[in-house]
């Protein structure tokens, strides 16, 4: 797979590594986390909690807010990224405010939940569909050059990596859904399962 | 005044000195102060003692502040270290970091190290193979470099006795190209370690065996009365292990070491040189320069064990002159510094397998797998290149969580335990051919933080090396397709000799002092009361992981010495 699809696909899909940093000097109000190189303002700071807990949301187990996954994000794109990504960062959540404004006449932080969700979903959708062209425009032809993603794309692989990868290695998913071993004490190399059984 | 100096240099005089405190010098400590010799070990770093240092040993991952992710600005600032892949979050503390302690790259080298009390011990990958005589035998064999000045049999001795104390996991897999040893149980192979396994001992008559590594599978008494207990399966080593589970200087040799009232530890301690004494014909002591006073402190004593690492100690030897040896300490030959070599890492492949619904593994397996003993131009030369290469090899399965979507449906496929199919990878260990155009030395204007020279290194691959790759990934790709495994996906990466972190040589063992540094003892020929017992001693480096080697050097070096001394007292 061309790298770069393969990134853009493991920003959407995985949400480990790869995204950005910055604090906020608010203009339009100060941000509640504490950045070092990051600068956003706080509508922008709620911009990403909305985006996070629409990504994860409150259900019937917690969501991104409650769990802190919010500041988790602006805190590993502030210490983890290089400024070349914290600055495609910025210029992806102004893309990414712009189309949500584009498609209702308001910022995102200003739709319903539901109104939320589904521009969510319907970005998705299209990064997919536009991966999977991107995927077999190579595979027609080994020398086709991808574009660059779109900087609204970065952005959203951004959040929703750090979303997935602060939610699995979070306390309450390595607890209550996962539960990690710190010590297992055991290897068992020839470990009896039924076909489609859960580990 | 004279009565103080008096005073002052009884207190720094020892009956032996050992330089460095990882691998290898720790074993010299041991035995040195075992055997009742009053020692000073050097560490040009801090002290980290066993648990009470180890401040991640217990952390969960969302204890990290990054989740085990290492923060831009210190990747940045350390492109070098960066690059290894054990430096997370969770065991950054325990590696050199770029800045702090300098060197000169004249070809690219990823310089690894880990300076501490302990050394690498606490980081490196715990996979501990002997050598057997196809390997000693290789330079004469193969007319390459100079002849080791032992055998098989010289070392095997040294080998029991080394992994009796260490602890070493495994097999009696009875192959004469990869002796058995003094083994506790091995970590088995999983279902599709084991299926492979078969297949190639049928159908190529090649061996798949369970890595053997320096794990307490089962403590015996010795283990237990270093304070130290079984492997608990967390393969968290990296960041010290609390319970002594696998072997580090650390947990067993330095502290047995100081336990027997004759050794002296002292951290903080980069060694300037060795101090030569022409009237006598010998080494009396070496130079440090204290790393928190910059104070240059000489320490005496009758014998020096150097353990500095690899290339260290090739480093404090060229910086060991006099007008005796105007060009390092002990090098009539001219051949010091020269003749490095290191592992080639640079390939690996990953293939999908199909099958084996019915298995899966439960807890972790901190052998980390299989092992594929070498299997090329063992018996004769068979392929356009020299010598040959081990693998690692292990299969995994994980769940079929995944990341897609949003909401409940993301939550849902995030905590997905189903199984998914076993994944099977492998990597390359392939010998590197020593030549003397493969160089460290000391660098004519750039000095470290403590006025001494930079080390200049190096060091590259050549066409062997390219040969020797080429052909592993053809035959793991050949292996892997006939024993049915998919999506088959052979990767060279194009990573800087060093990051496999097995540099080697420099200060080489052989029979002639005109083209060799030190005799078949250790002892530097010139200069027979300064010992070299790591990795720069190797006269060549076959392909096996080489720590238990050193280890095994290292005590019998120390034998050797104290069976010398009684000689020459009775």
């Amino acid at each position: 797979m061309n790298r770069r699809i393969a990134i853009r696909n493991m920003a959407l899909i995985l949400g480990s590594a790869a995204v950005l940093p910055s604090c906020f000097n608010d203009k339009k109000g100060k941000p509640v986390v504490e950045l070092k190189h990051l600068e956003i303002d706080a509508d922008q700071e709620n911009l990403v909690t909305n985006l996070a807990e629409t990504i994860l949301p409150r259900t019937s187990t917690p969501g991104a807010k409650e769990l802190g996954i919010n500041l988790f994000i602006l805190k590993m794109i502030d210490d983890c990224t290089g400024k070349e990504q914290q600055d495609a960062f910025k210029a992806g959540l102004k893309e990414f405010d712009e189309a949500a404004e584009k498609k209702y006449g308001k910022s995102f932080n200003q739709l319903t939940q539901q109104e939320r969700t589904a521009f969510v979903v319907d970005l998705e959708k299209q990064a997919k569909e536009r991966g999977a062209k991107e995927e077999a425009a190579v595979k027609a032809d080994k020398n086709h050059k991808p574009e660059e993603p779109a900087k609204l794309d970065t952005f959203y692989g951004m959040v929703k990596g750090y979303t997935v990868f602060g939610y699995t290695t979070s306390q309450y998913f390595m607890t209550k859904q996962v539960v990690y071993e710190l010590v297992p004490g055991r290897y068992n190399a020839m470990f009896p399962v039924k076909k489609k059984a859960t580990a | 005044m004279a009565f103080l100096n008096i005073d002052s240099v009884k207190e720094r005089t020892f009956d032996a000195i050992v330089i460095g405190s990882g691998m290898s010098g720790s074993w010299a400590a041991k035995e040195l102060g075992e055997k009742g010799l009053k020692t000073l070990v050097l560490e040009r770093g801090r002290d980290v003692k066993h648990i009470k240092d180890y401040p991640t040993t217990n952390l969960y991952p969302w204890e990290f502040p990054h989740h085990g992710v290492i923060p831009e600005d210190v990747q940045k600032a350390n492109p070098i270290v960066n690059r290894c892949y054990a430096f997370g979050e969770d065991a950054a503390h325990f590696f050199v970091k770029d800045a702090e302690h300098p060197y000169v790259q004249e070809k690219p080298f990823d310089w690894i190290r880990g300076y501490q009390v302990g050394g690498k011990s606490l980081l490196w990958a715990r996979q501990t193979q002997r050598w057997s005589d196809f390997d000693f035998e290789g330079p004469a064999r193969d007319g390459f470099a100079v002849d080791w000045p032992i055998r098989y049999k010289d070392i095997a001795p040294w080998y029991s006795h080394v992994e009796k104390f260490a602890g070493i996991s495994g097999n009696r897999d009875g192959l004469p190209h990869l002796p058995d040893g003094e083994f506790l149980p091995a970590f088995p192979l999983n279902a599709v370690e084991s299926y492979f396994s078969k297949h190639v001992k049928t159908k190529y008559s090649r061996d798949v065996i369970s890595a053997r590594c320096a794990h307490l599978s089962k403590p015996n008494p010795i283990h237990l009365q270093q304070g130290r207990a079984q492997c608990q399966e967390r393969t968290l080593c990296q960041r010290g292990c609390p319970f002594g589970g696998y072997f580090s200087a650390n947990s067993s040799t330095m502290p047995w070491a100081l336990k027997t009232g004759n050794v002296t530890l002292r951290p903080f301690s980069v060694v300037e040189s060795i101090i030569y004494n022409e009237k006598l014909g010998k080494a009396t002591g070496v130079r440090v320069i204290d790393t928190n006073t910059k104070e240059a402190i000489d320490y005496h004593a009758d014998v020096i064990f150097l353990n500095a690492a690899a290339l260290n100690s090739n480093l404090v030897l060229l910086n060991s002159t006099s007008n005796r040896f105007p060009n390092g300490l002990g090098n009539d030959s001219g051949t010091l510094g020269k003749y490095v070599a290191f592992h080639n890492y640079s390939a690996h492949i990953s293939a999908e397998v199909e099958g084996f619904e019915e298995w899966a593994t439960d807890g972790r397996n901190p052998a980390g797998g299989g092992y594929i003993p070498r299997f090329r131009n063992l018996h004769k030369q068979e392929t356009n290149f020299l010598r040959g290469y081990g693998a690692g090899l292990s299969a995994y399965r994980g769940r079929t969580s995944s990341g897609e979507g949003i909401g409940d449906e993301l939550k849902q496929n995030l905590a997905k335990k189903d199984l998914g199919p076993w994944r099977v990878g492998s990597h390359m260990m392939g010998e590197t051919i020593p030549k003397e155009s493969n160089y460290v030395a000391l660098d004519k204007s750039k000095k470290d933080p403590w006025g001494i020279p930079q080390l200049k290194i190096s060091v590259d691959y050549d066409d062997n090396d390219a040969k020797m790759k080429a052909d592993y990934l053809a035959q793991l790709t050949e292996m892997f397709t006939s024993a049915g495994f998919k999506n088959i996906k052979g990767e060279s990466d194009h990573r800087a000799p060093g990051l496999d972190i097995h540099e080697m040589g420099g200060v080489r063992m052989g029979n002639d002092p005109k083209t060799s540094m030190l005799d078949k003892w250790h002892r530097l020929h010139a200069c027979q009361n300064v010992y070299v017992t790591d990795g720069a001693s190797m006269t060549s480096t076959s392909y096996q992981n080489p720590s238990l080697t050193y280890m095994a050097f290292a005590a019998r070096a120390v034998d050797h010495y104290v069976g010398e001394k009684k000689k020459l007292n009775s």
